[in-house]
Parts: structure tokens; C-alpha cells; sequence
């Protein structure tokens, strides 16, 4: 364990809890700005710099904004978020989904542990033309299932937004 | 240990400078404005008033520290610091020159050249909005509101354009590092043309220079401050360095994007069809670079100047509908056509 990975787990974790128990909506967003910064120095920690920018760029840049921008339309700066969920059914379905999670990361964490087994980094690790390399050779499907997915989403939003096409 | 040394003497370099052209900038918008509208603007303070600056400084220094007592004490303190922050360490991956030879030893003068270096000014460029939000959400107050819900639209609708016509720039370049893409621009493009990515890029310089006024929040974009609808927007409440710290980070901001258009489209230290190096000794070229570089970059930021008080503000409907239906669609034409260009050429 280094130091370097343990301040910036502390920031993440204390950030997601501060996102998830803060009563005020605005700091609670910047909470999640923590752990998205905390995570992108993570990222620069394990060689990945380009994950890193993006992760700062695309999440905290553009879906944070668009998060802020939704409270800011929507609340005001006196309004305090009330206490949870009343609804049982709601919280049990939270509770199985969220240990269905925990479940998914550990045997994830579990798989990767057993991966890894040199610390050596090949030749230009992290290297945007690398990933680009890789993205489009050897992982083209997954890449393409991807777009289509988000593709999916698109005009799924578009047909929510608009009552007739 | 000597890499150090010149690590932090650049480090402290950059810093002062930008600090100093953002000074000199408050004197040249004031100035300019008044040099456009037929007055004569400060001129009381030292020579030309160039002492101005510095007056307004100590003034703001001085002044009377009000925090609302209706605000939220923590986001409103926050707010400038946060919106200062990034645009101080956005310099940092952007070359100011070429290199410096002492002694043998070779000085790249640009303060970190890394492989991701233009994704890093576009994610420091988008954290500036958190500082307006900040401001806005802290002051409690309407007109603060509205000027941080404007600027977080703002930055959405032209993040996509920004990021889409560097993208481009990318493409024709391979790479991302500005230093590398700085040093490919010398020599001539189709034997008569400098080559500046101006010339690769003509679409892609205008989306980039329309998209940088939108992030800068220089007018015709200035709508999160627009002070004749919504008082000053974001800073309303604001005063004493505080409000000083607002205003200086948008000249840092300018400074920024006006080294980036130079360092992307305009040749960044190289002179048109003159090549320095090789009758310049190395020391006398390091310095002669840094200067070329500095006034390609005063140009441009002088016409963000001659811009914010040419044009008049656009109308807050205005600039959503340019943002979605004229720049995106142009920036992802741009980015098709560069495509095709390069797949047909390489």
C-alpha cells in the first residue's frame, strides 16, 4: 500500500459519502466532483493519463455540469434535500441492487488481483495511440456494441423529448 | 537535482508572467474601450496610467471583506478560489517559446510537455464553471442564480464544438502533445503558404476562436454576466479581491486560449518562411522564439479585446440555438471532412 493511493481513496470515499449524506444539493454535486478528481489522480497514479483527463473531461467537465445545471433550474439555494426514501419497495430494490454491486466488484477486484504479476509496464503504457490501437483492433466489437448502445439511448431520448416525430 | 532547479525556475516563470500580462490586460481593455469610443480612458497613474492596474490592485486589496449574511459562507469563499485555480495551472502544458541552449544544456521552454497536454487544457477549461456555480449558488441572491445557471448551459452546449474542432486538429497532427504539434508547423504547406494550421484548419480555427470567446465568457457570450439583464450576473455580490480574483482568472483564461490558438493554427514560435534557428546562436534564438510566440499571442488578445467592444451581446436564445444548430453540426462536418482528407492523402 502506498500513500499516494491511500490520501486519494480517503478523498474518493469521503467525497461519495458526503454526496450521499449531505443536505444541501449543490455541495453534495461538488462531493461527487471530489471523487471524480480523487479517481482521475488515481487513474494518473496507475499510469493511465489519458483516463485520467477524461475522467475530469467528460464526467466532471460535462455530466457534473449537466448535473448542477438540473439543480440549479430546479432548486433553490434555501431548499434542503428531506430524509430518504419512504417507499419499502423502493429501498429494499436498493438494498439488493447495491449488494449485487458490492458482489459484482469484489469477484471483479478478485479476477484482476489474480492478473496481475509483474510490475513492469510495456513499452508506452497509456499512450493515446496505444488505446486507440487497442480499442480498434483488438476490442472493435465491444467498442461497437458500445456506439450502439449509446446510439440506443439517443433516440430513446429524442423519442421521450418529443411527443410526435 | 539541476532539472529541478530549472523545473521551478519555469514553474515560477510562467507564473509571473501570466500574472503580469493578466495585470497589463485590465489596462489594455480599459484603454482599448476607451481608445474605440473617443475618451481618453485612466491615464493618471504613472505613464500612459499604466500604473492603473496596480492602483486597482491595492484598492481591491484594501477594500472591505463582505460576505452576504444571507449566503452560504463555505461556497461563497470558495467560488473565486476555485475559478482562479484552473485557469492559473492551465499555462502549464502550453510551450512559451522553443528552447533555450545554456551551457551545453538544452531548456525546452514549456513547463511539462506531456502526451495528453491538450486534453488537460480542455478539462482545466471546463472546471472553471464550478467557480461560477459556486458564486452564483453562494450569493443566494437571483441575478447570481441565473448568471450560474446560464454558464453552466453555456459551457455544455460549447464544450462539444470546442472539443470536436480540436479534435480535428488532432487528426491532422497525430498527436497530442502542443510542443510536437508546435514543431511540425515550420516550413512552407503547398509551397507558397506558411505551415500554420490555419491553413489545414480554416473551418476549424473559427469554430475553435467562436468557442473560445463562449468558455472565456468574453462578449458577444458574456450572458452569465450580462449586466444589463441580470445586474453581474455570478460576482453580483461580490467585492474586494474576491471579485478581483473573477476578473483576473477571465485574463488568465484569455491569455490561455490565446496561446492555444497560436500554438494550434498560427505557427506557434515559428515566423513565416524564415527559419530563426539557423542564423540565430542558441540563446538569442531561445529568446527571439519566445518573443515571436508572445506577439502572435498579444494579437490575439487584443482582439478579444476589439471584439468585446465591437460586437454586441448575443440574446440568451441566440446563444443556445448557435451553440446546437450551427456549431455542432459544423464542427462534425469539420471533423468528416478532415477525415476524409487525411484517409485520401496518407
Amino acid at each position: 500500500m502506498d500513500i499516494y493511493f491511500i490520501i486519494f481513496a480517503i478523498m474518493a470515499l469521503g467525497g461519495a459519502l458526503f454526496t450521499i449524506t449531505a443536505k444541501d444539493a449543490l455541495p453534495s454535486a461538488l462531493g461527487l466532483l471530489t471523487v471524480f478528481i480523487a479517481l482521475s489522480a488515481l487513474y494518473l497514479h496507475l499510469h493511465a493519463p489519458l483516463i485520467a483527463i477524461f475522467q475530469v473531461t467528460i464526467y466532471a467537465g460535462a455530466i457534473l455540469v449537466l448535473v448542477v445545471f438540473v439543480i440549479m433550474l430546479l432548486m433553490t439555494p434555501d431548499e434542503k434535500l428531506e430524509a430518504a426514501q419512504k417507499n419499502m419497495a423502493y429501498r429494499i430494490m436498493g438494498a439488493v441492487l447495491g449488494a449485487y454491486l458490492t458482489a459484482l466488484t469484489v469477484v471483479g477486484v478478485k479476477g484482476i488481483s489474480e492478473l496481475i504479476s509483474a510490475n513492469e509496464l510495456p513499452e508506452g503504457f497509456g499512450h493515446p495511440g496505444l488505446l486507440g490501437d487497442l480499442f480498434f483492433k483488438k476490442y472493435l466489437l465491444h467498442f461497437e456494441m458500445a456506439s450502439v448502445l449509446l446510439l440506443v439511448a439517443l433516440i430513446a431520448g429524442i423519442y421521450l423529448a418529443k411527443k410526435r416525430i | 537535482m539541476d532539472n529541478w532547479v530549472i523545473a521551478l525556475i519555469k514553474v515560477v516563470f510562467i507564473w509571473t508572467w501570466t500574472l503580469l500580462i493578466a495585470t497589463l490586460m485590465t489596462w489594455v481593455e480599459r484603454r482599448g474601450s476607451a481608445m474605440m469610443q473617443d475618451r481618453l480612458g485612466p491615464n493618471r497613474a504613472g505613464p500612459f496610467g499604466l500604473f492603473q492596474p496596480l492602483a486597482d490592485g491595492i484598492k481591491l486589496f484594501t477594500k472591505e471583506d463582505i460576505i452576504p449574511e444571507k449566503a452560504h459562507k463555505i461556497l461563497f469563499s470558495l467560488g473565486p478560489i476555485l475559478f482562479a485555480l484552473p485557469a492559473f495551472s492551465a499555462y502549464a502544458v502550453i510551450p512559451f517559446g522553443d528552447k533555450l541552449i545554456v551551457n551545453g544544456k538544452e531548456i525546452i521552454l514549456q513547463v511539462a510537455d506531456v502526451n495528453v497536454g491538450f486534453l488537460y487544457v480542455v478539462a482545466l477549461g471546463a472546471m472553471a464553471v464550478y467557480g461560477i456555480v459556486l458564486g452564483g449558488w453562494g450569493s443566494n441572491n437571483k441575478y447570481s442564480i441565473l448568471g450560474g445557471l446560464r454558464s453552466t448551459a453555456q459551457l455544455i452546449s460549447y464544450e462539444v464544438p470546442f472539443g470536436l474542432s480540436l479534435l480535428a486538429v488532432v487528426l491532422v497532427y497525430g498527436t497530442f502533445s502542443l510542443r510536437e504539434i508546435s514543431l511540425v508547423q515550420q516550413g512552407t504547406f503547398l509551397g507558397f503558404l506558411p505551415n500554420w494550421g490555419i491553413f489545414k484548419q480554416p473551418l476549424g480555427f473559427i469554430l475553435f476562436i467562436v468557442t473560445a470567446y463562449a468558455e472565456a465568457n468574453r462578449v458577444p457570450f458574456d450572458l452569465p454576466e450580462a449586466e444589463s439583464e441580470i445586474v453581474a450576473g455570478y460576482h453580483t455580490e461580490y467585492g474586494s479581491m474576491r471579485l478581483g480574483l473573477y476578473l483576473f482568472g477571465e485574463y488568465v483564461n484569455m491569455y490561455t486560449l490565446a496561446a492555444l490558438m497560436v500554438t494550434l493554427y498560427f505557427g506557434a514560435w515559428h515566423l513565416p518562411y524564415i527559419d530563426m534557428s539557423k542564423f540565430l546562436g542558441p540563446v538569442s534564438y531561445g529568446i527571439a522564439s519566445f518573443l515571436v510566440f508572445f506577439l502572435k499571442t498579444a494579437f490575439f488578445l487584443w482582439l478579444f479585446v476589439w471584439v468585446r467592444w465591437t460586437v454586441p451581446r448575443f440574446r440568451y436564445d441566440q446563444v443556445m440555438g448557435l451553440g446546437w444548430k450551427a456549431l455542432i453540426p459544423l464542427a462534425l462536418v469539420n471533423l468528416f471532412i478532415t477525415a476524409l482528407c487525411i484517409q485520401l492523402t496518407v
